[in-house]
């Protein structure tokens, strides 16, 4: 029987920027892991709720970048509303449409953001068989635990979410498309620091499948 | 001798303790001299007849607010100019009645916001903030009282000039239409993106293109407040969700409820721009102490909207279905770009 497949937000986020014949590998990837559906789909709480916010967060990179194409001079680092992370696509975004008409573009990226919306949310009501662990139930204790080796909040209570989840059951898949705090070796780093500085709780961590790292 | 205070005389003292500021029963006790369970007892009585209201309740602290019921929020305002709105709005009534017509609550609000936003009035220090249609006085504009001219203005004369050049300029006009030029004269883009979108939600059959088109500017127009994020996310998420339902059904079978989610939406964006004028123009100085007189609103506004768009949502749910969504060229170009973007921190 195959395992079921307990998703991060990035696998999903890949999916919805499917397109065929023009997606680079990673999406690719992504999306023939979703479309080639075996076991369960389990997505937590915390995966949702970073759905969304990156949604939001998407809403905010077109916002800036219209204030750009409308006058030149706006700078897209000034107000502080763009993470230096998203700097780089705002400005491949801009460069990309700066020619294009203002209000037309608005248009364009509200377009753009329904289908992406869509994506998501066609997926979540239709693929997603289980959805696990409210955010309010999120061991805040087994999230810190998890935070002196990954930095980043959100990763650590999807994270934590799954090995909530994975206590008492058969062995699933955590499905990642992390390039950093979840390759291989530190997915393997952080199982031997759990078992070295946490023995008591018996963790158990759920196999890592990272669809970066699978040729 | 000790002279015994009267109930109504210790009631009046608590009133005045309470004028500028609410208080907690202790503050209250303090300030009065006078014991605890005194304060509180005519606190509750103060209470029942309408005086007073309690607006925090923890276990141990009541905090009280003076009941002025003459100002939005029952914001405090200062005796002078209580009785300088009332001599404005008495003055504006009494030119309306000279032409022989009687002014309704919009007319008189935005007839005396633009006497007070005229220089050679000398109204300048009269508050005015931005509320649910426009500019208003910080006071309540009530066309059916019996206001009189309790303040001697120094540019009398000035001031009913312009009352009067305003009601020529004013007197075909509908409440809605005075409201929608005073967003123009102002330049409030997110009051006339409003405007502009109610007035296309009246057209039938439903002009698609130009609803998005308003309800995309509306998006980028909206205050990004760390301090009260949820007003550029309900926006953002109101505009989505109606957006997104159109591709699974026409929109206009679910006017009703895109009206209201957007009724609820904008009371609270309004709150919070009242909110922000009355900071802007730092009448408190302590920020905690508007928040005692606007949070519960606020926070009572933005459950409504909350509640609203999820509603919304729900039907939009409802409604998504298999089917491909067709991406045209120029939008598939941009989400191309896109791919190298996962949204994480």
């Amino acid at each position: 029987m195959e395992k079921d497949s307990f998703l991060d937000s990035n696998i999903i986020i890949n999916y919805a920027n499917y397109q065929k014949d023009k997606s680079k590998d990673i999406v690719n990837k992504c999306y023939l892991y979703i479309f080639n559906k075996q076991g369960k789909f389990i997505v937590c709480y915390a995966v949702i709720r970073e759905l969304f916010n990156i949604i939001t967060k998407l809403t905010i990179i077109h916002r800036e970048v219209l204030k750009k194409v409308e006058n030149n001079s706006y700078n897209l680092d000034k107000n502080g509303l763009l993470a230096k992370k998203d700097l780089p696509i705002a400005e491949k975004l801009y460069l990309a449409n700066r020619e294009v008409n203002d209000k037309k573009l608005k248009e364009l990226f509200a377009s753009e953001r329904d289908i992406f919306e869509i994506e998501i949310e066609k997926f979540l009501k239709n693929k997603v068989d289980i959805k696990v662990i409210p955010v309010e139930e999120i061991k805040a204790e087994l999230t810190s635990a998890i935070r002196e080796i990954i930095e980043n909040y959100a990763d650590c209570q999807i994270l934590a979410s799954a090995l909530q989840y994975q206590k008492d059951r058969e062995i699933f898949l955590f499905v990642t498309a992390d390039r950093k705090d979840l390759a291989p070796n530190q997915y393997d780093y952080l199982k031997k620091y759990f078992e070295i500085n946490y023995p008591k709780e018996n963790h158990v961590f759920p196999e890592l499948y990272n669809i970066m790292h699978v040729i | 001798m000790v002279i015994r205070k009267t109930a109504e005389q210790i009631k009046e003292e608590i009133l005045s303790h309470l004028k500028e500021t609410p208080l907690s029963t202790e503050q209250i006790r303090i300030k009065a001299e006078s014991n605890w369970s005194t304060i509180n007892n005519y606190l509750e009585e103060l209470s029942k007849e309408g005086k007073v209201k309690e607006i925090i309740s923890a276990d141990k602290a009541k905090i009280y607010q003076r009941v002025f019921g003459d100002t939005y929020f029952d914001l405090p305002i200062t005796d002078n100019e209580r009785k300088k709105f009332r001599a404005l709005f008495s003055l504006i009534i009494k030119k309306y009645k000279e032409a022989n017509k009687t002014p309704n609550k919009t007319q008189l609000a935005k007839t005396a916001v633009k006497v007070i936003n005229s220089p050679e009035s000398g109204l300048s220090d009269l508050p005015t903030v931005w509320y649910l249609y426009g500019a208003i006085p910080l006071m309540i504009a009530d066309p059916s009282q019996d206001y009189q001219e309790e303040w001697a203005f120094e540019h009398k004369q000035k001031i009913n000039s312009i009352i009067e050049i305003f009601m020529k300029e004013n007197h075909n006009k509908k409440t809605k239409q005075i409201q929608k030029e005073q967003h123009l004269e102002y330049n409030d883009k997110l009051y006339q993106l409003a405007d502009n979108f109610l007035e296309l939600t009246e057209e039938h059959p439903w002009n698609k293109d130009k609803i998005f088109e308003i309800l995309n500017e509306f998006c980028i127009v909206c205050p990004i407040d760390e301090e009260f994020k949820e007003v550029f996310w309900l926006t953002e998420r109101f505009v989505s969700t109606v957006r997104k339902l159109s591709y699974f059904d026409d929109l206009e079978n679910h006017r009703t409820k895109i009206l209201l989610t957007f009724d609820s939406i904008w009371k609270f964006i309004a709150t919070y721009k009242f909110y922000q004028t009355i900071s802007v123009n730092k009448r408190f100085s302590n920020k905690n102490l508007l928040n005692l007189y606007l949070g519960n609103p606020l926070a009572f506004r933005k459950t409504c909207a909350k509640e609203a768009l999820s509603d919304l949502y729900s039907v939009y749910l409802s409604k998504i279905d298999d089917r491909e969504i067709e991406a045209s060229p120029e939008v598939q170009r941009i989400r191309e770009i896109m791919q190298d973007w996962t949204g994480e921190d």
